[in-house]
């Protein structure tokens, strides 16, 4: 339906509005954003701000009032609605299974809803259960009640990905875990879209799975308005005003730490061997690396390629540790 | 006053959970009947009682007060039905109260005055009885379809819609099946309550069980009026259990 | 003679009849509500007794109305016998059903809260969850009213009180002058009962659900 390049389809968004009848203000007032193609880009923001609004206006479950929707290239109020939809991947947080259908007729709804040939849905919904990691054998033919939270989410994720849209909106989709099954479900979903790349617009209140998911990230506040549209690196480093800062909270630092891994901080000296320095391993985070100095009251530590220090860490998010640093560390000399 | 009378279909749940009330109710409606039969046989029939407890007529009444239930049922579901899923549109909420409203003080209209109030329009008769039944019973079903529908999830609705199934298909695929036991719940309420009603058919002259009842009680002979009225409750006990296998069987599964 | 002059020419039968009607379910009422919220007590931490009351109360509420009433001659004879045996019968389902449902549907945590503060369970279940089923079980009542003055018509037949006897008349007299002005005064008299009490039942609501309940927030 859209004009796939290798990369996926963009999403374009000018001038959109959402104003309710009898409203005094718009509940959406003019975003223009740039949603590159096979990113995932995630809304975050209060709950009110309209950020789901905003998402639901570009598959037209909420009619925008003015403005313009492109998804690749196409402008999407053009289309039937339905036509539309059947090409969008929807996942929300109450995630919607029908309970009187099983999990894989659950999955095969929008494939039979474009037609696909019955042996083409079969071999698709086995595939998809095996990508979320549910047993088809074991998981095919049960009821979404028979399932845990943490399932049934991966369930939706399987059925908005079922007939390989270029685009995904998803509310929340992992909101209503407890916090264990969401950071997995969280980094289980991360791998996929790796693999995937799909375009993905996400919507959540909560900083960290922004962190932790988007390539973009778009703060907003109200009515929409977008306060710092950047990477979650750039917004950490340098968040465009209070407002962000705010939704940033006490801890930047640690968490653009977290967005670093040991591997992308160069190493000095040689590969130790065993002078008795604490070790961590290749592709822990920078967070992790300094949990472990801490913990050991080193100012450094062995990675597989070389000696991590305390300044290259505090260089590595810009900010000029070395001075301090060797204070500290003839201080702990004495 | 107005919505708190919802819990219809649901709560009604616990009387009907138990598998072993599937045999039950049919035994014990067998043992009933095996009793009256003895009980009558026992007794010495007068030429009047005769006329009436022997088997033709007794047949033929039945057969009439299943006419009058089934043919008052099918047109009930034919009017309430898509009446309720109207009034279910988001569009038409507002009428929600009326018809709540106007179920519960429904219920207090006496039926004998509508079958009698019928009478002066359209005469006595079998069509008679058939509108005033329909009146009647429209109201439970129309309610409970109405209610079905309205006490879907929304999540279900709106991710059907984000899937890109049309209003129709969401219709025919997801609410209607969800509602079914709703639906089934106020089908079964309104069968059992025709029964009670097509008894009084038998004062506007549309025959059934009604009119043993009647006629015991004018010309004084009890046993008449016992049979009459054994009969109809053993058939609004059947049909109740009917309605119970038929809301087990077409409950979607998995739910 | 119009409806009208009907209505004002029998005004003393007719606000008899109505009395009579209103009385009649106003007792058979009390006496449900009664026994009823009391088996409703017992029977929500008894599964048997639940499962035992709600299956009687549906068995009663399936029988036909003129085969119960007609049924009852033989054990209580004519007239206001047989009226409140059926009607007290026909009242338990709904009411029985809503206690059952409102002291279950108490939220887990506010129960907890009462125990954990030192109630015994009799006091929970008398201060803590009987107040805040108190409108589930009010509705059942008032649904059990609203059915019964419908039901109360067909008393009539077996000699009962009420606007039933109107409805009768009429029935009796079909084809003369005054049948369907005894028909409609039975019947709409048995709407205005039905929407009196309808109001009545709205307004116990309002004076007894406890206040914390009815504030909106």
């Amino acid at each position: 339906m859209f004009d796939r390049d290798p990369a996926g389809v963009r999403i374009e968004l000018r001038g959109l509005t959402k104003h309710y009848p009898g409203q005094p203000a718009p509940a959406v007032d003019n975003v223009n954003l740039d949603i590159p193609a096979g990113e995932l880009v995630v809304f975050v923001g209060p709950s009110g701000c309209g950020k789901t609004t905003t998402m639901k206006m570009i598959n037209r479950l909420v009619e925008p009032t003015s403005g313009e929707i492109r998804i690749g290239g196409e402008d999407v109020l053009n289309l039937h609605p339905d036509e539309l939809r059947r090409h969008i991947g929807y996942a929300i947080q109450q995630v919607g299974l029908f309970p009187h259908l099983t999990v894989g007729e659950n999955v095969a709804l929008v494939p039979k809803l474009l037609g696909w040939p019955a042996a083409k849905v079969a071999d698709r919904v086995e595939e998809l259960l095996s990508l979320v990691n549910l047993e088809p054998g074991a998981y095919h033919d049960r009821y979404p009640r028979q399932l845990s939270g943490g399932q049934q989410q991966r369930v939706g994720v399987a059925r908005a990905l079922a007939a390989d849209p270029p685009v995904m909106l998803m509310d929340e989709p992992f909101g209503a875990t407890d916090p264990i099954t969401r950071e997995h479900l969280q980094s289980e979903f991360a791998k996929l879209q790796k693999k995937l790349r799909k375009t993905i617009i996400f919507v959540t209140h909560d900083f960290e799975e922004a962190i932790t998911l988007g390539d973009r990230i778009a703060v907003l506040r109200e009515r929409s308005h977008i306060a710092q549209y950047d990477t979650p690196a750039n917004i950490l480093a340098a968040p465009a005003d209070d407002y962000v800062a705010g939704f940033i909270g006490q801890d930047a630092t640690l968490k653009r730490l977290a967005l670093l891994t040991v591997d992308d901080v160069p190493a000095v000296g040689p590969v130790p061997s065993s002078n008795g320095l604490p070790r961590v391993d290749a592709g822990t985070s920078l967070r992790e690396a300094l949990d472990t100095m801490v913990a050991h009251g080193s100012d450094r530590c062995a990675t597989p390629s070389g000696v991590l220090t305390y300044t290259a860490l505090c260089e590595a998010v810009g900010t000029d540790g070395a001075k301090t640093g060797h204070e500290e560390v003839a201080a702990g000399d004495r | 006053m107005t919505a708190d009378t919802i819990a219809i279909g649901r709560s009604g749940a616990p009387v009907r959970a138990s598998g072993l009330r599937h045999v039950l109710t049919p035994a014990a409606i067998a043992v009933v009947l095996v009793a009256l039969y003895a009980w009558v046989s026992t007794l010495e029939l007068d030429s009047i009682e005769r006329r009436s407890l022997n088997r033709e007529v007794i047949v033929a009444k039945v057969v009439e007060h299943l006419q009058m239930t089934v043919a008052a049922t099918a047109l009930v579901v034919i009017i309430a039905v898509p009446l309720g899923i109207v009034a279910s549109r988001s569009r038409n909420r507002f009428i929600t109260p009326v018809i709540l409203t106007a179920g519960n003080l429904g219920q207090a209209v006496p039926c004998i005055g509508l079958l009698v109030l019928a009478t002066f329009v359209l005469g006595v008769g079998f069509q008679t009885a058939l509108v005033g039944l329909v009146i009647y019973a429209v109201l439970p079903v129309l309610r409970n379809t109405m209610v079905g529908l309205q006490q879907i999830d929304p999540a279900l609705v709106e991710s059907a819609r984000g899937m890109g199934m049309t209003k129709g298909q969401v219709l025919r695929r997801v609410e209607l099946k969800l509602a079914v036991p709703a639906i089934l719940a106020g089908l079964r309420t309104a069968l059992v309550l025709t029964v009670g009603v097509a008894t009084l058919g038998a004062f506007v002259a549309a025959g059934g069980l009604g009119e043993l009842i009647i006629n015991g009680l004018k010309l004084n002979r009890m046993p008449v009026t016992i049979v009459g009225g054994v009969l109809t409750a053993c058939i609004a006990f059947f049909i109740d259990w009917l309605g119970s296998l038929a809301e087990k069987l077409l409950k979607p599964r998995g739910m | 003679m119009t409806f009208g002059e009907y209505v004002v020419s029998r005004w003393g039968t007719l606000s008899l009849a109505a009395a009579e009607h209103a009385l009649v379910v106003a007792i058979a009422i009390g006496i449900a509500t009664v026994v009823g919220v009391g088996i409703g007590l017992l029977g929500f931490q008894a599964p048997k007794v639940r499962g035992a009351s709600l299956a009687l109360s549906a068995g009663i509420l399936t029988i036909p109305s003129l085969a119960l009433l007609t049924l009852l001659i033989p054990i209580t004879g004519l007239g206001w016998g047989p009226t409140l045996v059926a009607l007290t019968g026909y009242a338990f389902l709904p009411i029985i059903r809503n206690t059952v449902t409102g002291l279950d549907g108490v939220d887990a945590a506010t129960v907890e809260a009462g125990r954990g503060m030192g109630l015994s369970a009799a006091r929970v279940l008398l201060k803590v969850r009987l107040p805040l089923a108190w409108p589930l079980i009010l509705t059942g009542v008032r649904v059990s009213a609203q059915m019964l003055i419908g039901i109360a018509a067909i008393a009539a037949y077996v000699d009962g009180p009420g606007l039933g006897t109107q409805i009768f008349e009429g029935l009796a007299r079909l084809g003369s002058v005054n049948s369907l002005n005894a028909t409609l005064a039975g019947t709409l008299g048995i709407v205005v009962i039905a929407v009196l009490f309808d109001a009545f039942f709205f307004a116990v609501r309002q004076l007894t659900t406890p206040r914390g309940l009815r504030v909106r927030p």
